[in-house]
């Protein structure tokens, strides 16, 4: 590749800077017009042509949706149901994968295969039991059938034991003869090593419950627990529709995810490439 | 900040991988500890994960007429006594809700309007990220890993905020691209009326919001390619054209095919987008089959129904799925 692509010559790597650069901008535009449109008041929104540099309305439209829709509320729910989620996961996932990876015991391997067949299915074949199940229990339209369900990840517990398998015996070894408690080994060994990939795997965790909405749609009654996707689907499902007050939504909803992204980019891509 | 190369990485946990291998007959049997460890997992796992599926099978044979009462098994173990409540009250119709499907307009509607979708959708997606792809791989392409960057950072949106965003750029009278498509002198498109482009405004925002996703996936692969490929093509005097014929393609062809069927396994569980950016219409032009599946099972309460529809997704989406892992696999 690199003695023929060296010869390139000077069209041929202007056109292909150009052509990269417009896919940049496609993939630009609609974020930044978000935020234009979430900064501008409403009625500077609709003056053709389209205003193209950002206002200062934001903070504005912010209270006009507040007042209409608490949606700052929204956006503390996601947080914590993710989080708590996030965290409660990783851990049941970590010492299931620890316990695969590093003992050995009886039906160790059809357990473990077990859970892998279940890889494949999707999340919608849980979607009835799960609305019946929660209503026998007594918890729909609560966090806590958000977050429940979703704990056992086998994704999670695949992603941890394949790499828990890394960790040397050895070192665990070493750790029984200075007398330290099986589950001392895990936390204080075993966990530490695995910090890359339980960053990756929080990553994975954390977003597919930022972005759950099918299944939140079918628990959630009221208001004040709805999640960012609930509250934004309830936003463009009113008669009148408020685009300056959707704007400012999405932007609170996306742009803290983009930074989040930038900061902690190797663990996100780490995490896809991994959960493929 | 720029994509970091894990290989490195990488390297260091093989080369420890295999080491652990050679003593893979030394792990240490503690009695109990195993399952204590994997316990939690398996509760949580057979109640809401492994019951589920069985459950939603049950009750495609059956009509749901409302919650249950009483209970439905008596477990008593004499120092245990359990009783397992009936969560549903159901009338047995065999294999009636399966036939229904195939008699069922709107049914057949959804899984069109996914199929078409889907095929609007991919095959547009495939091609640009590869090129992107390609391109930012291309040896002299500086700073790629800042374009990769940038191009990637539609995958952290979440999917009904960014979908509302298209809402809003899809709108006929005052939207952005009909007035950007207006200024050019060009005629503006019925997003919103005509169900042909209310499929594509919705190809469009997918194509969005996953390019760089699976650019990133592609990018990864082509760095996986063995550079002695190249150079002994290079050696039997091979065009660019030719090498990526005969190299990069047959190469890439296992992440390739991944990619196009992890995008339609997504394609066929297309919910968000449809919900918010075009609500189904117009005249059911959109919906698609998971919605379709929502609204029998939570605005009619036929739960029975909903999961007949649900496992004809299920069989199709399983497939696929386990071809990918066995393309995994290889």
């Amino acid at each position: 590749m690199a003695t023929a692509s060296d010869s390139k010559s000077l069209p041929v790597r202007f056109a292909l800077y150009i052509t990269l650069l417009v896919i940049i901008a496609i993939t630009f535009i609609p974020l930044y017009w978000m935020v234009v449109a979430a900064t501008l008041p409403q009625e500077e929104f609709f003056t053709l042509p389209p205003r193209l540099l950002p206002g200062t309305h934001f903070l504005e439209n912010l209270q006009a949706l507040e007042a209409r829709f608490p949606y700052l509320r929204s956006v503390w729910n996601s947080v914590f149901v993710a989080t708590v989620y996030t965290v409660i996961s990783l851990f049941l996932c970590a010492l299931a994968g620890f316990a695969f990876a590093k003992y050995e015991f009886k039906y160790r391997e059809p357990l473990f295969y077990f859970i892998l067949a279940t890889l494949v299915l999707p999340v919608q074949i849980m979607i009835i039991p799960m609305y019946l199940l929660m209503a026998q229990f007594g918890l729909l339209d609560t966090h806590i059938a958000l977050i429940l369900p979703f704990l056992a990840n086998p994704v999670g517990i695949f992603l941890m034991r394949q790499s828990m398998l890394s960790i040397p015996d050895s070192l665990l070894d070493a750790a029984r003869i200075d007398g330290a408690s099986e589950f001392q080994i895990f936390y204080r060994i075993a966990l530490p090593a695995m910090k890359p990939m339980l960053a990756a795997l929080a990553v994975i965790l954390f977003i597919s419950q930022w972005n759950a909405f099918l299944y939140p749609l079918v628990i959630l009654e009221s208001e004040e627990l709805f999640t960012i996707p609930l509250a934004i689907e309830r936003l463009t499902g009113h008669q009148r529709i408020y685009f300056d007050q959707i704007m400012v939504a999405a932007t609170i909803a996306i742009i803290p995810m983009i930074v989040l992204f930038l900061w902690l980019q190797e663990h996100f891509v780490r995490g896809f490439t991994n959960s493929m | 900040m720029s994509l970091r190369d894990n290989r490195n990485v990488k390297s260091v946990k093989t080369s420890i991988r295999t080491t652990r291998n050679t003593v893979r007959d030394a792990l240490p049997t503690v009695p109990g500890v195993p399952y204590l460890y994997i316990l939690p997992f398996y509760v949580l796992f057979g109640l809401f994960l492994a019951f589920p599926v069985v459950y939603t099978l049950y009750l495609s044979f059956f009509e749901y007429q409302g919650p249950g009462s009483g209970t439905l098994l008596e477990i008593d173990l004499v120092v245990f006594e359990a009783g397992v409540p009936r969560i549903s009250s159901l009338e047995f119709v065999g294999l009636h809700n399966y036939r229904r499907l195939f008699g069922d307009a709107l049914f057949l509607q959804s899984v069109e309007n996914t199929i078409i979708i889907t095929l609007i959708q991919m095959p547009l997606m495939v091609i640009v990220s590869l090129a992107v792809a390609l391109m930012l791989h291309a040896k002299f392409v500086r700073y790629s890993g800042y374009f990769r960057t940038a191009i990637a950072l539609p995958v952290t949106a979440n999917y009904v905020a960014y979908s509302a965003i298209f809402l809003v750029m899809f709108a006929e009278n005052f939207g952005f691209i009909n007035y950007m498509l207006a200024s050019a002198g060009l005629p503006t498109i019925p997003w919103r009326t005509d169900g042909f482009w209310a499929k594509v405004s919705l190809a469009l925002a997918l194509d969005w919001r996953w390019m760089g996703y699976n650019m990133l996936i592609l990018f990864a692969g082509l760095q996986g390619i063995d550079r002695r490929l190249y150079e002994a093509a290079e050696i039997d005097g091979a065009s660019r054209w030719e090498k990526f014929r005969y190299v990069t393609l047959p190469q890439l062809r296992p992440i390739l095919l991944f990619v196009i069927i992890l995008s339609t396994i997504g394609a066929l569980q297309l919910f968000a987008e449809p919900m918010i950016i075009t609500d189904g219409g117009p005249a059911n032009q959109t919906i698609t089959v998971v919605m379709y599946m929502y609204e029998e099972a939570f605005s009619r309460f036929n739960l029975g129904y909903a999961s007949a529809i649900t496992y004809a997704l299920v069989v199709f989406v399983t497939i696929l799925a386990y071809v990918q892992l066995k393309l995994g696999g290889e």
